[in-house]
C-alpha cells in the first residue's frame, strides 16, 4: 500500500468512498414482516384494511348469530323465538342430533351401529403398526370380511330365519379372524408365537405341506365355532333396512361405493389400456358414458329401470339399487385415477417383468399395481370426499340419509319451519369430515413423495 | 408368488416335451400364441358383453309385457298438460312433451351458461388472489375455496333456497332498485327492452357490425405490421363505421319500448322474470365452481417456473404486468384441460336444481314427465344422451383449442 501511495503523483483526484448508506430498515421480526407483506403500497393498504374489515363484520354476525344470541335450551321453536328471536336455535339440532346420525334406527339399538363402526376402525388399527405381518391380508379382510360383520350389527335378527346362513358362517369366520389378527399382535409385542402356532405340531402330524397355512386355517376355524356358540346366545332386535339413515347411511353408502369402486376401477383402467381393440373400446366407453352423465340421472336410472331390466323375481329395496348406481358411478371415476396411477409407472417396470418371464396377470398383480394403488391412495381418498360429498345426492330419491334427515326437521311440530340451524350443522360436520381427510390425503403425498 | 410363477412356467415345456399327444400340443400352442390368444379372449369379452345386453333387453320385454307398457318415442308428440314454472322458450300446457324436453334443455344449457362464466371469472380472480402476497387476503381466498369446497353442493344450493332466497321480503315489499328491479321471495322482475323490430335482426346487425369492424382491422394490419402506425383509410373506415353503428342504434333505441314491471294485486306483471330457484341454483353453483376453478388458477399458476417470475421481476415488470404477459399465458396451457372438466362437471350440477324444483331437464322431464307417461327407458335414455352429446360436444371444442395453444415443438 504504502509503494503504491509513493507511485501516485500527488495531482491525480484520489478515490474517496462515499459514506455507506444506513442500513435498511429491519424487515425481520413481526412488526416487519406485517408492514413488508400487507402496507408496502398505498393499494395494498387499502386492501388489507378492507380485508380486516370484512372480515370483522363476518366473524362478527356469525358469532353472534351462532354463539352470543343462541339458544340451546328450549322445548320448541316457539320458546327459542321468545327467548332470543335474532340467533340460532341450537335446541331443535340437539334434540333432532341422534336422528341427524342415526337416521330413524330405533334408539334402543342405536349402540349397535357404534359398536359396528368401532369394530371397523378396531380392524384397520393393526395397518398402523409395523410389527404387523401381511397387512395387506389385513386390509383385503377388511374388505372382504368386515362387512358381514357390520351388517348383522346393523340388521339383527337370528340366522337362518332373518338372515342367511351364508352370512352366518361368514359373521363368525370374519369375527374369528378379527380375534386372531389383535390375538398374534398382542403376542408378538411379548415376542411371543401368534395363536395360529400352537396348531403347528398338531397339523405336523397329519400333512408335510404347507403347515402354517393349515395350522392357521385350524385355528380360524376353530375359533369361528366358538363364535358361532357365542353368536347363538345373542339375539339381536331385527332393524328393517328402511330404518337406516343419517350420517350412519351417508357412510355406509360412501365406504361401500369407495370399496367396490377400486376393483371396478382396476378392471376398467386394465381394459382401457389394454392393446386388444375389443377389450379397449368396450372399458372406454362405459367409461366415458358414466361420466358425462349426472349421477342423479344415474340413481333415477337405477330407481326406475333395475326393476325393469332384471328378471321379475329379482327384488332390490332401494338402498341396494342406489348402490349399485353409486358403485359404477365411483368405478367409472376410479377407473380414470388409477389410469393416471399406471401411466406414472416408469416403462422399465414393465420391462423387467417381462425380463423375468412374468405374464401379463402376474407383472400387473405383483409389479404394477402395487406401486400404482400406493402411489394412488392420496387421490383413492379425494375421491372418497368427493364420493362422501355426493351421497346426499340420495336424499333426492327419498333415502332418509343426512340431508333428508336435516330437511325433516322443519316439519317436525316442534321445530316448524327450521330451516338454517340443522343446515348449517350438517355443513359443519361435512366441513369437519372432507377438510381433515383433504389434509391428511395432502401429508400423505408429501410423505409418499419423500419415500420414493 | 414369484417363485412358484417363475418355476411353472420352467415346467411347462418339461411336461409339454413329455406328453407328445397332438391334440394337447395343438390346444396348447393355440392358447400360447399372442395372436390366437388376443382373438379367442375379444371374442370371449364381445360375447359376455353381448349376452349381458341380451339378458337385459330380453327381461326388459318381459316386464313391459308383463306390466303392459310398450317401448317407442311416440308419446313425445302427446300434449304434456302441466304447466312449467319458467320457461325461456315459449311454452304452454298445450304443447307436446318433446317440447318440454326443449324446455328443460334450453333451462338447463342458461343456468350452466350463467355458472361457467360467472364462476370461471369469480374463480380466476380468487385463484390470483390465493397467490397474493399479502397474507390476509391469501388466506381469505383460501378459506373461502376450503369451506366452499368441503360443503356438499346440494346442502349449498338448498341452504341459498330456503335460508336466503325464500326468506326475502313478499312482492309488495320487494327490495327494489328505482322502478326497474323488484327483489322478492318469488324471484327478480327486470325491466326489459321490447323492440317492434325482432331481437333476431337486431342480434345479426350486432354480428354485422361486429364483423365489419374485425375485417377492418385485417385490412389495415399489413400496413399496421410495416409502419408500426394505422392508415389513413383505416381511420376514415372507423368514421364511417361509427357513423352507420350510431344509425342503427338510434334506430333501434327508437324502436324500442320498456316493459317494467309493476305489482298487480299479489303479483307482478310486465318485464322478465327469473325465478328464486334460479337465483338460488345459480349462487350456489357459482359460488361452488368458483372455488373449484379458484384451485385449478392457483395449480397451473404454481406450475410455472420460479425463474419465470424473477425474470419479469428482474426486467422490471409489475406484477400486473408479468401477470399479463409471462404468467397467465403460460399458465392457460396448464390450465386448459382442469378448467374444461370443471365446465363439464358445472353442466352436469345443474341436475341438482332438481331439489329446489327449478325446472330443469330432469326436473321436467325426468320426474314430471315420467310420472305422467310412464315411459321411464325412453325418457333416461333421452336425457342421458343429451349430457352425453354436451359432455362430447365441449371436450371436443376445447381439444381443438387446446391443440392451438400447446406449445409448437419445431
Amino acid at each position: 500500500m504504502d509503494d503504491l501511495n509513493v507511485k501516485n503523483p500527488p495531482t491525480l483526484k484520489q478515490f474517496v468512498p462515499t459514506p455507506p448508506r444506513p442500513p435498511r430498515q429491519s424487515k425481520s421480526g413481526i412488526f416487519g414482516t406485517i408492514r413488508q407483506r400487507c402496507f408496502n403500497s398505498i393499494g395494498n393498504s387499502v386492501l388489507t384494511l378492507c380485508v380486516i374489515a370484512v372480515l370483522f363484520y363476518l366473524v362478527k354476525h356469525v358469532l353472534d348469530w351462532a354463539v352470543f344470541n343462541a339458544v340451546f335450551i328450549a322445548d320448541n321453536r316457539r320458546q327459542c323465538m321468545d327467548i332470543s328471536p335474532d340467533g340460532a336455535c341450537w335446541a331443535g339440532v340437539i334434540s333432532w342430533f341422534n336422528g341427524l346420525i342415526y337416521g330413524r334406527f330405533p334408539v334402543d339399538e342405536q349402540w349397535r351401529v357404534n359398536v359396528g363402526v368401532l369394530l371397523g376402525l378396531v380392524w384397520l388399527l393393526p395397518l398402523m403398526s409395523k410389527r404387523i405381518p401381511l397387512r395387506n391380508v389385513i386390509l383385503l379382510s377388511w374388505i372382504g370380511l368386515y362387512p358381514f360383520v357390520g351388517a348383522y350389527l346393523f340388521l339383527g335378527g337370528r340366522f337362518g330365519a332373518e338372515l342367511g346362513w351364508v352370512h352366518g358362517v361368514m359373521t363368525c369366520l370374519a369375527l374369528a379372524f378379527l380375534t386372531i389378527i389383535y390375538a398374534n399382535w398382542i403376542l408378538s409385542v411379548w415376542d411371543k408365537k401368534g395363536l395360529n402356532e400352537l396348531f403347528v405340531p398338531l397339523v405336523s402330524r397329519f400333512v408335510e405341506r404347507r403347515i402354517h397355512l393349515l395350522s392357521f386355517v385350524a385355528a380360524w376355524l376353530l375359533i369361528a365355532l366358538v363364535m358361532a356358540f357365542a353368536l347363538n346366545q345373542v339375539s339381536l332386535e331385527p332393524v328393517a333396512i328402511e330404518r337406516w339413515g343419517g350420517l350412519f347411511l351417508t357412510f355406509i353408502i360412501a365406504s361401500f361405493a369407495i370399496t367396490m369402486a377400486i376393483p371396478i376401477g382396476v378392471v376398467l383402467a386394465l381394459g382401457r389400456r389394454s392393446k386388444l381393440p375389443v377389450i379397449h373400446w368396450l372399458s372406454m366407453t362405459v367409461i366415458e358414458l358414466v361420466r358425462s352423465v349426472p349421477l342423479i340421472t344415474v340413481l333415477f336410472m337405477a330407481v326406475t329401470l333395475l326393476p325393469i331390466f332384471l328378471p321379475a323375481d329379482v327384488e332390490f329395496n332401494k338402498l341396494a339399487q342406489v348402490l349399485v348406481a353409486v358403485c359404477i358411478f365411483a368405478g367409472a371415476y376410479m377407473a380414470e385415477n388409477i389410469r393416471g396411477g399406471l401411466q406414472a409407472i416408469p416403462k422399465g417396470q414393465y420391462e423387467a417383468a417381462a425380463t423375468l418371464g412374468l405374464g401379463y396377470l402376474h407383472t400387473m398383480a405383483l409389479i404394477i399395481l402395487p406401486q400404482a394403488l400406493r402411489m394412488m391412495i392420496p387421490n383413492i381418498m379425494t375421491s372418497f370426499i368427493s364420493l362422501l360429498k355426493d351421497t346426499t345426492l340420495v336424499s333426492i330419491i327419498g333415502l332418509f340419509d343426512i340431508m333428508l334427515m336435516a330437511r325433516n326437521i322443519a316439519n317436525d311440530k316442534d321445530w316448524v319451519g327450521m330451516h338454517t340451524e340443522p343446515l348449517v350443522m350438517i355443513s359443519v360436520l361435512f366441513f369437519l369430515f372432507c377438510y381433515s381427510m383433504s389434509q391428511y390425503s395432502l401429508t400423505l403425498e408429501k410423505r409418499l413423495k419423500v419415500d420414493r | 408368488m414369484i417363485q412358484s410363477s417363475t418355476s411353472k412356467s420352467q415346467k411347462s415345456p418339461v411336461k409339454g416335451a413329455g406328453l407328445p399327444s397332438s391334440a394337447t400340443q395343438k390346444r396348447r400352442s393355440l392358447l400360447n400364441n399372442d395372436a390366437s390368444r388376443a382373438v379367442i379372449l375379444q371374442a370371449f369379452v364381445l360375447m359376455l358383453a353381448l349376452f349381458g345386453l341380451w339378458f337385459l333387453f330380453a327381461n326388459a320385454s318381459e316386464n313391459l309385457n308383463r306390466l303392459g307398457m310398450t317401448f317407442g318415442f311416440d308419446f313425445l308428440q302427446v300434449t304434456a298438460g302441466f304447466n312449467i314454472s319458467w320457461s325461456l322458450i315459449p311454452y304452454d300446457p298445450s304443447m307436446s312433451y318433446l317440447r318440454v324436453f326443449f324446455v328443460g334443455i334450453v333451462n338447463t344449457l342458461i343456468l350452466s351458461f350463467c355458472v361457467i362464466v360467472v364462476g370461471t371469472l369469480i374463480g380466476t380472480l380468487v385463484g390470483i388472489l390465493r397467490l397474493s402476497e399479502n397474507p390476509l387476503v391469501s388466506q381469505l381466498a383460501r378459506w373461502y375455496v376450503e369451506i366452499v369446497r368441503n360443503v356438499p353442493l346440494l346442502i349449498q344450493i338448498i341452504f341459498w333456497f330456503t335460508v336466503v332466497f325464500s326468506t326475502l321480503p313478499a312482492p309488495r315489499e320487494s327490495y327494489h332498485l328505482g322502478e326497474w328491479f323488484f327483489l322478492n321471495n318469488r324471484g327478480l322482475y327486470v325491466t326489459t327492452l321490447q323492440s317492434a323490430v325482432s331481437w333476431g335482426w337486431v342480434l345479426a346487425l350486432v354480428a354485422g357490425f361486429i364483423l365489419l369492424l374485425y375485417g377492418l382491422l385485417r385490412w389495415s394490419k399489413p400496413y399496421y405490421a410495416l409502419s408500426g402506425s394505422r392508415s389513413s383509410g383505416f381511420y376514415i373506415g372507423l368514421v364511417v363505421w361509427a357513423l352507420l353503428a350510431g344509425w342503427a342504434l338510434w334506430f333501434f333505441v327508437n324502436a324500442m319500448t320498456l316493459s317494467v314491471p309493476t305489482l298487480q294485486g299479489f303479483n307482478f306483471s310486465g318485464g322478465a322474470y327469473l325465478p328464486a330457484s334460479f337465483g338460488a341454483a345459480f349462487v350456489a353453483m357459482t359460488v361452488y365452481r368458483s372455488a373449484a376453478i379458484a384451485e385449478t388458477v392457483r395449480a397451473g399458476m404454481q406450475s410455472i417456473d420460479r425463474g419465470q417470475h424473477e425474470a419479469a421481476f428482474t426486467i422490471g415488470f409489475s406484477r400486473v404486468q408479468s401477470l399479463r404477459l409471462i404468467l397467465i399465458p403460460q399458465a392457460i396451457r396448464s390450465i386448459i384441460p382442469p378448467m374444461t372438466n370443471s365446465w363439464l362437471t358445472s353442466v352436469k350440477d345443474s341436475s341438482l336444481a332438481v331439489a329446489i324444483g327449478f325446472p330443469e331437464l330432469v326436473s321436467v322431464f325426468m320426474q314430471t314427465s315420467m310420472n305422467q307417461t310412464g315411459r321411464a327407458i325412453e325418457i333416461i335414455f333421452m336425457v342421458m344422451g343429451f349430457y352425453i352429446f354436451i359432455s362430447l360436444l365441449i371436450s371436443y371444442l376445447l381439444n381443438k383449442y387446446n391443440d392451438s395453444v400447446q406449445y409448437k415443438v419445431r
